[in-house]
């Protein structure tokens, strides 16, 4: 008896001792928690919740000025359809003597998993190097298993990429109903030396709305086929040429042919395009057109010749995004047919927690050659089935955000469901 | 050379590569114990990096640190790591500077390593090597070595473990606009909204006020249509975490709704969830099953269909939601059901689900909807809307039924290490995002 209870004390002196150790332990890490690296991560098409659940061993900091490594992500299309991620490690504050560039590649049959995995772990060992100026170091584990030999072997499909897709959408309800459809296929080869966009499409869209038992119905279709030939010719040009066909009931085209020789020159080198491009784009086009119906100017088909000039920059830097454009475009048979189209947006995170954006479109177009020679319907005015005749048209967008209060953003609580931050979300191609 | 001797050099050839395989196969096991294996082709290539450090122990670096290859001079080295002891000997720090060659070049570092007070040497050198291996990432990240290293935080860490002397609260305040024309259209949205949210792993508190104002203005030529709408209204949330699996909390909102008929309505709902997978868990799996009870004031601005101004209601309401993400693609479904306490058949049931799917390979599969049941528009105004209130869909309508529905296949073939970006005449993939 008595030496079960000792038995029992000296266990219980173990567990409790134990459990201290284990206590003392867990709160030497939430130390070592409390000296990780900050870090602000610039990525907008990342899962945030996952890789903070994922990654703990830095800090995370909502204010780019508090960190000490600002992590940008840039991302661009590859040619086989997936995309570039460019993980830019830029040391800050106390790091500021250090910085690295890695790059992800996701392919274009992943699955978001697929991605964000990919994606922690390109994080993980870029960030490894800011790691190891902290204490939590010693906590990291890095471990290596042998592979077994097999290199990659030769590429028989010699880069060439083909891609079908379908898709549908219906909607409705008593009084009203949408459906949509789309195909296209694709076939596309980019190397460094050349590019190659094949791609074929069609639309098809009908609205209905029943108003006390009177019916409206809109129906809009259309189809194209495009391709695109690019040659490099060196760092900064490049020639190419453009083919394109389309039928559209929205623009009253019944076929459309255009064929133009372009060449491009970029400011920049082309090397940099994920970060900065200043490009300049020249086409020179030859349009034979026929129309649905006769036209404002009272031809069925003609055939047109067209030269534009467009000259687009793109910045991402770490105080925010630059994208301005301007183009523009007219008949040689008639010089006063003309466009001008002018675009800008610019998004900057300026200091302590304040962030602004502005975004513009303006164009004045006097080129509306394929518009109807009759009068739109009501229903094809409100619902937009056809094009109207305009001058001009514009759009303005502003705002601004300020947040204060807690740098740190390490927190996921999933309960009651995960709240998106209020507001706009902008996505431009 | 005849085609008979061109087969038989072939033979020769493959005979010689089969014995050489043979002989290094033979060799490697034995080998294998002292010094980590040779890789088989270039392609598979590990950093080169040169210790500059006389008197190392090469072999301990090269068991610890398997993923690159000790070299013993300069001339072949990607990397090169200068390690300086400082201080006293047996109480000395190690510089580590490392130093990117060849296509490393401008890849460098610097770090430190402090060993703990009391450290025996094997320690001290055991650290060490931990730290390099820190350090030698980023070269390893920029080979195919990447793709078997595998980066791990030994301990489990609270994420409030940090020095914050806001204690988490975060206060966002946000303004915007959007105006757009042409010569027969305009249309102006202007929103604002201002928030203060304190979210911990043992409470989450949410709050926020907002705003929003639209007119829209059409010129027909004879006619002209003219329409402002407008909502605003406070909403908060409060969750208390009970456990891995349980939560409680409660819902408190005011909202004016032009489009939804509403002068004013205030509403209260305490509310539990229950987890059937641990909240830990959550991006990847999560069934969640919430239950709200609540009490809802209104005030219309415009008769309802009911004859009412002005009503109080208790309503009830529970949903099911799950979610998975896989490396197979991911499923999110959702059921929702509500019910007015004081009339049963004033209900609403909603299901709505999302699936996509890598069937094989390149062929994938997508497919989304949603349907609704309702029968508790208890606000529609009398007077209905007008045609163009209806066609612009400025106005919420008397419905039985609301559904949508989506469905999308892929399938890509070719080339499959078309990693290559040629941005010439745009590339099509950039986008710029900006989320306020």
């Amino acid at each position: 008896m008595r030496r079960h209870l000792g038995i029992v004390f000296v266990l219980a002196l173990a567990v409790s001792s134990l459990a201290a150790a284990m206590s003392q332990e867990q709160s030497a890490i939430d130390e070592l928690k409390k000296s990780a690296v900050k870090i602000y991560l610039d990525c907008g098409s990342c899962d945030l919740e996952y890789i903070k659940t994922e990654i703990t061993f830095v800090n995370y900091v909502r204010d780019r000025l508090e960190a000490q490594v600002h992590v940008l992500v840039t991302t661009q299309a590859t040619g086989g359809g997936g995309i570039e991620y460019t993980l830019t490690f830029m040391g800050q504050n106390d790091f500021k003597d250090t910085s690295d560039v890695q790059k992800y590649f996701s392919m274009k049959t992943d699955t978001d998993d697929d991605v964000r995995r990919g994606l922690v772990k390109a994080l993980k060992m870029g960030l490894m190097s800011f790691v190891g100026r902290t204490p939590i170091a010693r906590r990291i584990a890095i471990d290596y298993t042998r592979p077994e030999n097999a290199g990659p072997g030769r590429d028989r499909w010699d880069s060439w990429v083909f891609s079908l897709t379908g898709s549908g959408y219906f909607s409705g309800e008593e009084s009203y109903m949408s459906r949509m459809a789309n195909a296209s296929f694709s076939a596309n080869r980019v190397t460094p030396k050349s590019k190659v966009r094949l791609g074929v499409s069609a639309d098809t869209e009908k609205q209905k709305y029943d108003i006390d038992g009177e019916v409206i119905t809109g129906t809009r279709s259309s189809w194209n086929g495009s391709g695109l030939f690019v040659k490099s010719l060196g760092e900064h040009w490049s020639a190419g040429f453009f083919l394109e066909g389309e039928s559209s009931l929205y623009s009253n085209i019944d076929l459309g042919l255009t064929a133009a020789p372009a060449l491009e020159y970029n400011a920049f080198p082309y090397s940099q395009s994920t970060r900065r491009q200043l490009r300049f784009l020249y086409k020179l086009a030859v349009n034979p057109v026929k129309y649905r119906e006769e036209t404002i100017y009272g031809k069925t088909r003609e055939t047109l010749f067209r030269e534009s000039l467009s000259a687009t920059l793109d910045l991402r830097e770490k105080w925010g995004t630059v994208s301005v454009s301007a183009s523009g475009s007219h008949y040689f048979h008639d010089f006063s047919k003309n466009q001008l189209d002018l675009f800008g947006i610019v998004s900057l995170n300026l200091y302590k927690g304040l962030s602004v954006f502005g975004l513009v479109g303006r164009s004045w177009i006097h080129d509306q050659l394929s518009l109807l020679g009759r009068e739109p319907t009501f229903e094809e005015q409100l619902l937009r089935l056809r094009e109207l005749p305009r001058t001009s048209d514009y759009f303005v967008s502003i705002g601004f955000q300020f947040t204060f209060g807690s740098i740190f953003t390490n927190v996921i609580n999933p309960r009651f469901g995960s709240s998106r931050s209020g507001g706009m979300s902008i996505q431009i191609n | 050379m005849s085609g008979k001797e061109k087969t038989m050099k072939k033979h020769i050839s493959a005979t010689a590569a089969l014995l050489v395989a043979l002989i290094v196969l033979a060799v490697l096991p034995a080998d294998a114990q002292t010094l980590p294996a040779k890789p088989a082709g270039p392609t598979q290539a590990l950093p080169k990096v040169f210790l500059d450090w006389p008197g190392a122990d090469l072999d301990f670096f090269r068991t610890e640190i398997p993923f690159v290859d000790f070299v013993p001079g300069l001339g072949e080295a990607q990397v090169r790591v200068l390690v300086t002891p400082q201080g006293t000997p047996g109480s000395e720090t190690f510089v580590l500077e490392l130093s990117g060659l060849k296509e490393f070049q401008g890849d460098d570092n610097t770090l430190t390593h402090t060993p703990a007070p009391g450290d025996k040497p094997e320690d001290v050198r055991k650290g060490l090597a931990g730290l390099l291996k820190l350090g030698l990432m980023r070269y390893v990240a920029k080979t195919p070595a990447a793709k078997f290293v595998s980066i791990n935080f030994q301990d489990l860490v609270k994420p409030t473990s940090v020095v914050d002397k806001w204690d988490f609260w975060v206060f966002n305040l946000s303004a915007n606009t959007f105006l757009m024309g042409e010569t027969r259209y305009r249309d102006a949205m202007y929103y604002g909204s201002f928030s203060a949210n304190r979210v911990t792993p043992e409470l989450k508190v949410q709050t926020s006020v907002y705003g929003n104002l639209q007119k829209m203005r059409f010129d027909f030529g004879d006619d002209i249509y003219e329409s402002s709408s407008h909502g605003y209204g406070f909403s908060s949330l409060v969750v208390k975490s009970l456990s891995q699996h349980w939560s409680a909390g409660a819902f408190l909102s005011a909202q004016s709704s032009t489009y939804a008929n509403l002068k004013v309505s205030v509403s209260a709902a305490p509310a539990v969830e229950f987890n059937l997978f641990p909240y830990s868990e959550s991006t990847k799996k999560q069934l969640r099953v919430l239950y709200r009870i609540g009490y809802t004031g209104t005030r219309y601005n415009e008769e309802t269909v009911y004859f009412k101004t002005a009503e109080g209601l208790f309503q009830e309401f529970l949903s099911v939601a799950y979610e998975v993400k896989r490396p197979w693609g991911m499923v999110s479904l959702n059921l929702e059901g509500s019910n007015y306490i004081h009339d049963f058949s004033k209900n609403r049931i909603e299901l709505g689900g999302e699936v996509s799917f890598r069937v094989w390979r390149g062929l994938s599969f997508e497919v989304g909807g949603s349907y609704a049941r309702i029968r508790d528009l208890l606000s529609l105004p009398r007077g209905g809307a007008s045609y163009e209130e209806v066609l612009l869909r400025q106005r919420q309508l008397a419905t039985g039924y609301q559904y949508s529905f989506s469905v999308g296949l892929r399938f890509t073939f070719g080339s499959t290490r078309s990693n290559v970006v040629n941005p010439r005449f745009g590339n099509g993939g950039r986008s710029i995002s900006i989320s306020m």
